[in-house]
């Protein structure tokens, strides 16, 4: 009986942390968020800013450029990274160096991701180069302007180059724990590869995929660096427009930064849940 | 039909780990590239002036660099001891409310931090924490709390108690348990948690801009301005050497496990 305290004990570093400055940080950005500001003497409980940040041009394709580039990025890296996993598991060559490698990007901060695209994309960059030395280009502006653009290409490829690493580690791990019984028996039984992989392993790596789906995604739609480094000046990215109002010297401007804040978090908590209803699908595989 | 398959894969493999290798080679070429005019493949001609810049004093680069090297180590430090005993108990106790602990903890892997950053900064002002270094380091281990009870939960999960209570009941001190049973045990997690943490702290850009505030010099932040105005030569060799230095300390942190517990690192994340 004495141990029933135990693990709450054990947790409570933890949840300072957390609740400290997460809960408490998203707490106090609500408070801002309902007009609340005391140090410039706004004190009125109001979602007037909410109703303005709502119906504005501005903010409405704020939103939709960043739901864009998340849905994009996410699926074409979540695709190619359980390709990869997949194909390292088919490969002839197994615990090569080629394991270790292609989890570099990992590693490899945003901020360079950045530079990485810039290298590739760029009207100077590697791409146009080769497109003109094999004759496909006659001069460096027939090249389309990927970077800094509406499309947001150049973002989409350095989440792209981000994401599909960490969705083949975590697709790759659960792949080559599948127990190799259940191909055998299904390849025997007269199941084609393709079979065995959408009807074997596709629904035991399903939950991880789209786990790790919800992850990369949350990443894209809420992270400020990429969007900031590559994108247009307008529409800006919600967390880059959220900052932009944060800077703004008109203090009483902080409202709309932090309704943009809380529409953002908004859209994380959805998130968070399906994250979890993720995990509720693996237990019941598990069973 | 199957040795044609696996050839099929292998070649699928390859093309997608090279597209994932030819952007870091690129910027290798572009941090010793003196001049790289269009149209040219290749560098016309080959300098160190981006290295030297870097490793002269003045330039302050790596005194930056061990500087954050520092921080992102006190907070994998702090990390980790306060996430051993979340872990432990969210993978081996049932209790009341576990669900949302579980949650809450997981949430700041999802939840934008440019939100929790912008609400906190206010209160961090208040507290006299903001622009200081205990500040982001305290900011820091919000984004790195997740991942690092996620791979330990899993650890203590395989392991269980077992070994545990074996040394308690021949009466080993809880101490000395702790030390002789449960580091060891759960070694190759912390090389695992801890490679990730300091990756992702030494990462940070803009919860250490923000609660920084400019005070709080770290690598990312020299080498923003560099990638922001396109410099490449020199952002590349601020990369290379970002690159270079996590995977230096993520090895020196594998070897010194390795070296007290005999052990390997792996991932155990899902």
């Amino acid at each position: 009986m004495k141990n029933k305290y135990k693990p709450y004990v054990m947790l409570i570093p933890v949840m300072i942390v957390i609740l400290g400055i997460f809960i408490n940080g998203l707490i106090m950005a609500f408070i801002q968020s309902l007009g609340y500001f005391k140090a410039i003497g706004l004190t009125e409980i109001t979602f007037k800013y909410y109703k303005e940040v709502l119906t504005s041009q501005g903010f409405l394709s704020s939103l939709g450029f960043s739901v864009y580039i998340a849905t994009i990025s996410s699926v074409i890296a979540v695709v190619l990274g359980v390709i990869l996993a997949y194909s390292i598991l088919r490969s002839t060559h197994r615990k090569g160096i080629e394991e270790a490698v292609y989890k570099i990007p990992i590693f490899v901060p945003h901020i360079v991701a950045a530079l990485l695209a810039y290298n590739i994309l760029a009207q100077s960059g590697v791409v146009p180069r080769v497109l003109y030395s094999i004759g496909i280009i006659k001069d460096q502006s027939q090249f389309p302007s990927l970077l800094y653009d509406k499309n947001g290409i150049g973002i989409i490829i350095a989440y792209i180059w981000k994401g599909i690493p960490f969705v083949a580690m975590v697709v790759y791990t659960i792949l080559s724990n599948i127990n190799n019984k259940l191909s055998q028996v299904a390849l025997n039984l007269g199941a084609n590869n393709r079979q065995v992989f959408f009807y074997i392993l596709l629904p035991f790596i399903m939950p991880s995929i789209f786990s790790s789906f919800i992850i990369i995604f949350a990443f894209s739609f809420g992270a400020y660096e990429l969007p900031f480094l590559l994108g247009p000046t307008s529409p800006k990215a919600l967390p880059v427009k959220a900052y932009v109002e944060y800077t703004n010297s008109n203090l009483a401007n902080r409202p709309y930064a932090m309704v943009i804040n809380m529409i953002l978090t908004i859209v994380s908590l959805i998130l968070v849940w399906l994250y979890n209803k993720s995990f509720e699908l693996i237990s019941k595989y598990n069973r | 039909m199957k040795v044609k398959q696996s050839k099929l894969f292998s070649l699928i493999m390859y093309i997608i780990i090279f597209l994932l290798v030819l952007p870091l080679i690129i910027i290798i070429i572009w941090s010793v590239a003196k001049s790289w005019p269009w149209p040219s493949i290749f560098p016309n001609a080959i300098g160190l002036r981006g290295w030297k810049y870097f490793f002269k004093p003045t330039s302050k680069s790596i005194i930056i660099l061990l500087h954050s090297v520092y921080l992102s180590m006190i907070v994998t430090i702090i990390t980790l001891i306060i996430t051993i005993p979340a872990a432990k108990a969210l993978a081996l106790y049932n209790f009341k409310g576990k669900k949302i602990v579980e949650l809450l903890i997981i949430a700041p892997l999802i939840v934008s931090p440019v939100a929790v950053a912008m609400g906190i900064h206010l209160f961090f002002i208040k507290l006299g924490l903001s622009n200081t270094f205990i500040g982001v380091v305290l900011v820091h281990l919000v984004p790195c709390i997740p991942y690092s009870v996620k791979i330990l939960k899993n650890v203590f999960e395989i392991t269980g108690e077992s070994m545990e209570m074996q040394s308690r009941v021949l009466g080993a001190s809880k101490l000395q348990t702790f030390k002789h049973v449960t580091l060891p045990i759960i070694s190759p997690g912390l090389v695992s948690a801890g490679s990730l943490v300091f990756t992702v702290s030494f990462s940070q850009y803009f919860l250490t801009f923000l609660i920084g505030g400019g005070r709080v010099v770290t690598f990312p932040m020299v080498m923003f301005p560099f990638v922001q105005s396109g410099d490449r030569m020199m952002a590349s060799v601020y990369s290379i050497v970002f690159i270079f230095t996590t995977l230096a300390c993520m090895y020196i942190m594998e070897k010194i496990t390795k070296k007290y517990y005999k052990t390997e690192g792996y991932f155990y994340i899902n």
